[in-house]
């Protein structure tokens, strides 16, 4: 009996091994076509551009549909897609643009102004999604079709970001998505799924959960760069950073986002794998609440921002980040460098004594997202930072939902919360307004930093059209921000993603969000 | 028995009931704005009310709670505020794969932990007794977590024998769809590559999942075993000439398994619960990675919709369970 028990699990073995054996292949070629596999954390569930965005969304959205102007590289750099010119008024009011004749959505309709207009109108009117960026400012009434391919906005106050928001503002086809109407949704429903765009890739296989399949169109309105541009592209959903790793590292993906700091050392040293390392625009911060608690006291704020030790931030990143020089990121337009906080535990201890507690002898809560290990070290350096002024830290992980919900009531906001933040669009209007009073209640307004002479200022900027007179703003804007020490200024990490060393063309722009990539100048090079 | 099972379903709506008030009643009182959640760190308030009434969040809790009852009756599970998916849609799409999983798992446990317990027993205090010790010690425990990045790094990136993750390969085709189980659709098609790829995919994140049940179903088994083999009946059988394999697959065996089909019973909810990490680790599109990633949004409905669907699995198994032993022990009657 025990001789044969031992042949049955040989023989099973040898058969699963002949069973299984083989498993990876690096690009996938599918009927002579190249389809290039991005493994990415966040799944798309929604991809109607008027309902909802975030990073992956807004990559396959890009993909699918096309806007009047384009981000690209970094600096971040606004260019003429469906729309050739464009000019202002000089009160930043009217807005004329000029469409190219040729561009086609993937049914073959062409692009027109009516398109743009209804897709203006559609984004508005549904009240999601970008929405927020244009509601204050223009209404439907103000969108005009001057001919085919001229339209013109004229918005109901001066708002001079209005063209950096425009990349964000895809177009869509009016007739397939009213082709979809139900119950006067605006093809809400169908277009949770669909595509009524004229992008570069059309949809081809969307399974929720698993992968979402887009192939490229031969021919593409304003034609492909390099002749060995993807064919298609498979965005295979990989939640885990380890099993990203073995996913590039095995060639199983081209592409993949979101390793932790530790993963992409060891996957640069892989062969056949590169590493980019770009300077991003996401800053990170310890907000303090501005108005409870012992934080509401500036000279307490200041002691801890002169108590904190900026370079671990840059340790944690294994150099993989800069520290912050001003409240608005490095590389954002209208950023000017500023005397920022730099350790100094004199300092430190004089603005404790003026603040009234020159031994410390009290505790400060510092909530930061649960399961995140980057937040939960710089709490352990917090730990240790403060302590040197007689504070005690205790640190409290929260999920996300829970965190947002503490940050947004200033009677729960905690003394500190660890926030990262990525500017939408570039133009320093998008920052300044983290610190107005609209901001209180969203996550990056948990400071509830109160001071009015910097909401007056961020509200005049935005209506002045002369780019001179705003820096001036912005700057003072900056410095006042610096003197108020909402929050300890941290560092902008950089952007990293890994890729296959047959992946080419690669533009990165940082005011995308954290993994989201331009698809459309990718090519293979083999 | 019909009685039995009339009254035990009835037990079920009952107890769907409690559960379903309390998961509503827990997410409504737990901190978090959905709406804001959804509507986007820089939605305006205009923008997170359309959310809120559009999805009811604006009406009293009360009627929010008639409501979701009145959408039970219609087969209406409510839509997800986060990506405005029907839930009842959701639960179509990605249960299929979290049974597939679950039952798999179980299968796997079942057919290698009875017999591993039996010649355990057989063989007590020998070698393979000491080996299947050991495996079921680190089957408890081991963190689940721990052993699926274990095995995904040696089999699936060091021996490259096995897919890191996922259901099937990229550019595998699902087979037509007629049960949703990739395994049983294959080969009821006759597509043979779905098959063997499907099975390349569930054998890793099958073996993590049924590791622990396997681990209890050998021990459990084991000292059954050992017990009813000392029973009276047992030493009368073997004198009277019976075959040893004939006692010990026949009468003894029989007897063993009455606690072990508890333990399985029990096993099928624990391991549904346990798709949670497992689905995470492996990319594996079930609702038990459906449910994570509504929880990290504080999207209720497809908790909800998630909760009701894996409290009805393990009630039903357990009036499964319940109705075996009438099989296996036939003293036992349902009145």
């Amino acid at each position: 009996m025990k001789s044969t028990l031992w042949k049955v699990m040989v023989v099973t073995v040898i058969g699963v091994v002949l069973v299984f054996a083989g498993a990876t292949q690096a690009l996938e070629i599918r009927e002579g076509k190249k389809i290039l596999v991005f493994g990415g954390r966040q799944p798309a569930p929604n991809i109607d551009p008027s309902q909802y965005y975030d990073w992956s969304t807004r990559m396959l959205e890009q993909s699918l549909y096309d806007a009047l102007l384009k981000y690209v590289e970094s600096p971040p750099r606004i260019i003429p897609w469906l729309a050739t010119k464009w000019e202002a008024s000089p009160d930043a009011k009217v807005w004329t643009f000029h469409l190219v004749k040729n561009a086609k959505f993937h049914n073959g309709d062409p692009v027109t102004a009516e398109a743009v207009k209804f897709s203006f109108e559609r984004t508005l009117s549904i009240k999601k999604g970008p929405a927020w960026m244009l509601l204050d400012v223009l209404d439907p009434s103000g969108i005009k079709v001057i001919d085919d391919f001229t339209i013109q906005f004229t918005l109901s106050k001066p708002y001079a970001p209005f063209e950096a928001v425009l990349p964000w503002w895809y177009i869509m086809n009016p007739k397939v998505v009213m082709a979809h109407e139900k119950d006067g949704d605006q093809g809400q429903e169908w277009m949770k799924d669909g595509d009524a765009g004229s992008g570069p890739f059309m949809k081809k296989r969307w399974e929720h959960g698993v992968l979402y399949e887009m192939e490229a169109v031969a021919d593409y309105w304003r034609g492909w760069e390099n002749p060995n541009h993807v064919d298609g592209i498979i965005f295979k959903l990989i939640r885990e950073s380890s099993s990203q790793r073995i996913a590039i590292q095995k060639g199983q993906c081209d592409i993949v986002e979101g390793l932790s700091p530790e993963d992409y050392e060891v996957v640069a040293k892989y062969p056949g794998v590169y590493v980019t390392n770009d300077p991003g625009l996401t800053t990170f911060g310890v907000k303090m609440n501005n108005q409870k608690g012992y934080t509401k006291d500036v000279n307490l704020r200041k002691a801890l921002c002169y108590a904190f030790d900026y370079p671990s931030l840059i340790e944690i990143y294994n150099g993989n980040a800069i520290l912050e020089d001003s409240p608005f990121p490095i590389g954002l337009k209208g950023h000017v460098p500023t005397d920022m906080y730099r350790q100094d535990l004199t300092k430190a201890k004089e603005f404790m004594k003026k603040a009234g507690y020159p031994d410390g002898g009290f505790e400060l809560e510092y909530v930061y997202v649960q399961g995140l290990e980057e937040e939960r070290k710089i709490g352990l350096v917090l730990i240790d930072n403060l302590s040197k002024l007689g504070i005690k830290v205790k640190m409290v992980p929260l999920a996300w939902p829970n965190m947002v919900a503490r940050g947004s009531k200033v009677d729960t906001s905690p003394d500190m919360m660890a926030v990262f933040t990525t500017p939408v669009f570039n133009d320093p209007d998008v920052v300044a307004y983290q610190y107005h009073k609209s901001s209180w209640g969203k996550y990056y307004g948990s400071a509830h930093y109160n001071n009015s002479r910097v909401w007056e200022l961020t509200d005049k900027a935005r209506t002045i059209s002369d780019w001179e007179a705003r820096t001036k703003i912005y700057e003072e804007i900056q410095h006042i921000i610096l003197e108020d020490a909402p929050e300890i200024f941290g560092m902008q990490y950089n952007r990293r993603w890994a890729f296959r060393d047959h992946v080419k063309g690669f533009v990165f722009c940082p005011v995308r969000f954290t993994g989201e990539v331009d698809l459309y100048p990718l090519y293979i090079e083999k | 028995m019909k009685q039995y099972i009339l009254r035990r379903l009835s037990l079920i709506i009952l107890t769907l009931f409690g559960l379903l008030t309390i998961i509503f009643m827990i997410s409504r009182v737990a901190p978090g704005d959905p709406a804001r959640l959804a509507a986007g760190p820089d939605a305006t308030e205009e923008m997170v009310e359309v959310l809120k009434k559009e999805f009811g969040l604006d009406k009293p809790l009360i009627v929010q709670y008639i409501d979701y009852l009145k959408g039970l009756f219609t087969g209406n599970l409510g839509r997800s505020i986060r990506t405005r998916h029907l839930v009842l849609n959701d639960l179509i799409r990605f249960f299929p794969a979290t049974f597939e999983l679950t039952v798999f798992s179980l299968l796997l446990a079942v057919v290698l932990g009875i017999p591993l317990g039996v010649l355990c027993a057989v063989y007590r205090d020998r070698s393979l007794d000491h080996a299947a010790r050991v495996f079921s010690v680190s089957g408890l425990a081991l963190p689940m977590f721990w052993l699926a990045l274990m095995l995904q790094l040696f089999l699936a990136l060091k021996l490259d024998f096995l897919p890191v993750g996922g259901r099937l390969g990229m550019l595998t085709e699902p087979p037509r769809a007629i049960t949703h189980l990739y395994l049983i659709d294959s080969l009821i098609t006759g597509n043979l590559f779905a098959f063997k790829d499907a099975l390349r995919h569930i054998i890793l994140p099958a073996f993590v999942l049924s590791f622990p049940a396997l681990a209890s179903i050998i021990r459990v088994n084991r000292a059954e075993m050992l017990e009813v083999l000392s029973r009276d009946f047992v030493v009368n059988a073997r004198a009277h000439g019976i075959s040893r394999f004939r006692i010990i697959g026949q009468y003894a065996l029989k007897n063993a398994l009455i606690p072990t089909t508890t333990m399985i019973g029990l096993r099928y909810g624990w391991m549904l619960g346990g798709t949670i990490l497992v689905e995470t680790v492996f990319d594996w599109p079930g609702t038990g990675l459906y449910a994570v990633q509504s929880a990290v949004y504080s999207d209720f409905q497809p908790i909800m919709g998630v909760t009701l669907l894996v409290g009805l699995n393990f009630m039903v198994a357990n009036l499964i369970v319940d109705l075996i032993y009438g099989v296996l022990d036939p003293r036992v009657r349902y009145e």
